[in-house]
């Protein structure tokens, strides 16, 4: 018998990315299937080490005249986003079904516009001053691209950003179902959007957890992680006889380490408690989840307390699989980016694989997906995302 | 969910004359909130969230340890993260590992777990000049969804003069303990955040908006005087998110 959800579940009725793993749906799905990385030499700007970095290196379009105070390399990887396989028209149609002040947004970043910040700083170095046309609560602040989206798309809705560290976006959907589920919003457009910049390079290189070569999460021989860049976007819905062919988002389980700013419970006590948590949420049992998206991020620290938290919650783990190797680790954009790889999986049919794994750690006591798997279509799938002070997300997703 | 309740408050103001000019009581930083292995790194913003934090705790009389804490700030820990951007300029630029991971907008987040041992789920949010108002949204809906009390934590340090020239003073911070249904005890109910009409008082509507996180000044006079319920603005917007508060009963 079914325990009855304590959470109601969510329509994820449109949902879109933008990542070096592609400009659409189908390229990521395309790059999913080839499992090669798509890693590469940073292009944007210099740094002082050898890295490779998951890079968008397609166009990006330009923000509109009105809203130019708001222009940012995360604003335009979100527009980016937007314009992609018709997740806008879907946005529109959300507004005249529901009225735009019913339609909320919430945005999951880490860095914000900071990249542009970084640029301006080096003109107030030059000349004294920031440039002119550096607007600080447009540009930097967390909730810059947000507003941005909001006044793109005219809402007028609940609108913010959460700002977690790398479980950001993945918190963002959590905070979008208890939004629909409290009768705040009837829809909510929730982002997740980081792009590339020198703090987070050169930050996570401090720590010296930067890989010089593609990253190898969960592998015996891993040398760390790959930066990566992304806009993910999901459009969440209350459940309604309109949407029953789409996915649910279950629950989304939340928790902290309560252990140390920058590394994990060694034991993964907090990564576990999320994921129990989701399942508890949403009335559903470990033996039910058929696939975990890790968030194995190939720092040796992270994998193993992930790896000891799948092995504490989960008697016999499903098959569990991570994609930064291929992707790279988008941030605080992870969680969305990686919730969106779920979806593909659980409407496509799928397992992705583990890019980069040759020789899985002996510690990793549950089936790694090496190469992706065509012939399991999962239908209960957890995504994870951890991030810096111990913040932990778990997400659960069903198919329709 | 009818309403939320408000258990504690904690207002924390470094800068004493504008202290001074508050029509509530507020306190001085009060460093011993925080565990002294994380005192000499800690940034203004960070004291004053600990300070306000400890305080509302105190006056509700709960323990912080089994609290869910939304912690929401405009620009966050933006000295560190402006020290990082300054260095980054430099070809020899120097980046510390713990600047880098103290210039997430979580670090006061993440230290207040840790500092209290608490593993309940903590968040970090952001909403320009309507961070209040998303703040008491989100509480509102943890609230509703999950039951039980929580701490909400508001907070801005000064910002460096050139980011957002005339913008980003004094700082402050303010926590409420909030609590969902009848509880004894209350100091207010405080309703759902709504958009609505009624008027930002005109004498902070100028700190207000060279400084969003001071936007709480009439919802804590309400709180920490006893007002009668009424429509409290959360933002000099106009029409703007407001909430229905005050001492009922």
């Amino acid at each position: 018998m079914r325990i009855s959800p304590l959470i109601s579940p969510v329509a994820v009725t449109a949902y879109q990315c933008v990542s070096a793993g592609g400009d659409d749906m189908d390229a990521l799905y395309a790059s999913l299937l080839a499992n090669r990385p798509c890693l590469k030499p940073l292009t944007l700007f210099d740094i002082p080490f050898d890295t490779v970095v998951g890079e968008v290196t397609s166009a990006l379009p330009d923000i509109r005249p009105d809203l130019k105070n708001y222009n940012s390399r995360n604003a335009r990887l979100a527009l980016k986003a937007l314009e992609q396989g018709g997740f806008r028209t879907e946005v529109e149609r959300a507004v005249a079904c529901y009225g735009e002040a019913r339609v909320g947004l919430i945005l999951g970043t880490s860095t914000s516009g900071i990249y542009d910040s970084e640029n301006a700083y080096a003109r107030l170095q030059q000349d004294g001053v920031m440039p002119g046309d550096f607007y600080f609560t447009n540009v930097q602040t967390a909730q810059a691209t947000a507003e941005f989206l909001q006044l793109e798309l005219g809402l007028q809705g609940p609108c913010y950003a959460i700002s977690t560290a790398c479980s950001s976006s993945a918190k963002a959907l959590a905070a979008a179902q208890r939004l629909i589920g409290t009768e705040c919003c009837d829809a909510v457009l929730v982002a997740g959007v980081d792009s590339l910049c020198r703090l987070t390079l050169r930050g996570f290189n401090s720590l010296q957890l930067i890989s010089a070569d593609a990253c190898r999460p969960m592998d015996a021989e891993r040398q760390g992680i790959n930066i990566g860049e992304g806009a993910a976007l999901l459009l969440l819905e209350k459940p309604s006889i309109e949407n029953t062919d789409r996915p649910r988002l279950l629950a989304v389980g939340e928790s902290s380490d309560a252990h140390h700013m920058s590394a994990p419970h060694p034991e993964g006590l907090g990564a576990a408690t999320a994921m129990a948590q989701a399942l508890r949420l949403a009335g559903r049992d470990v033996s039910e989840v058929d696939y975990i998206n890790l968030h194995a991020t190939a720092s040796t620290l992270n994998d193993l307390a992930e790896a000891r938290a799948v092995a504490s919650v989960f008697a016999n783990p499903p098959p569990c699989s991570g994609v930064k190797g291929l992707l790279g680790h988008t941030l605080g954009a992870a969680g969305a980016v990686e919730v969106v790889v779920s979806l593909l999986a659980l409407e496509r049919g799928f397992l992705p694989g583990t890019c980069g794994l040759q020789m899985p750690d002996p510690e990793c006591r549950f089936p790694l997906v090496t190469a992706p798997e065509l012939n399991i279509s999962p239908r209960l799938i957890l995504s994870n995302a951890f991030g810096f002070g111990g913040n932990n997300a778990s997400v659960l997703l069903e198919a329709a | 969910m009818e309403c939320m309740n408000l258990l504690g408050v904690g207002v924390c103001a470094p800068d004493a004359e504008f202290r001074a000019s508050l029509p509530f009581p507020a306190f001085a930083i009060n460093r011993e909130t925080i565990p002294p292995l994380l005192r000499r790194r800690s940034s203004q913003a960070m004291q004053m969230a600990f300070s306000a934090a400890s305080a509302a705790c105190e006056q509700a009389q709960r323990s912080p340890s089994s609290l869910p804490a939304i912690f929401a700030s405009v620009a966050g820990e933006i000295n560190t993260t402006d020290q990082i951007c300054n260095e980054l300029v430099k070809t020899d630029g120097v980046m510390s590992p713990s600047a880098f991971h103290n210039s997430v907008q979580n670090t006061a987040a993440g230290y207040w777990s840790i500092a209290q041992q608490c593993t309940q789920p903590a968040t970090a949010l952001a909403a320009g000049s309507d961070t209040l108002a998303m703040a008491l949204l989100e509480a509102w809906c943890q609230l509703a969804c999950q039951g039980g009390e929580l701490l909400l934590v508001c907070y801005d340090e000064a910002w460096p003069g050139y980011l957002a020239p005339g913008c980003g003073n004094p700082a402050f911070a303010y926590a409420l303990l909030l609590a969902a249904g009848k509880v004894d005890g209350r100091l207010m109910q405080i309703s759902r955040p709504q958009v609505g009409e009624s008027t930002f008082p005109a004498a902070w509507t100028d700190s207000v908006n060279s400084m969003p996180i001071l936007a709480a000044i009439p919802l804590l006079e309400a709180a920490l005087t006893g007002r009668g319920p009424q429509a409290i603005a959360l933002s000099p917007h106009m029409p703007g998110w407001q909430v229905h508060a005050g001492a009922y009963e």
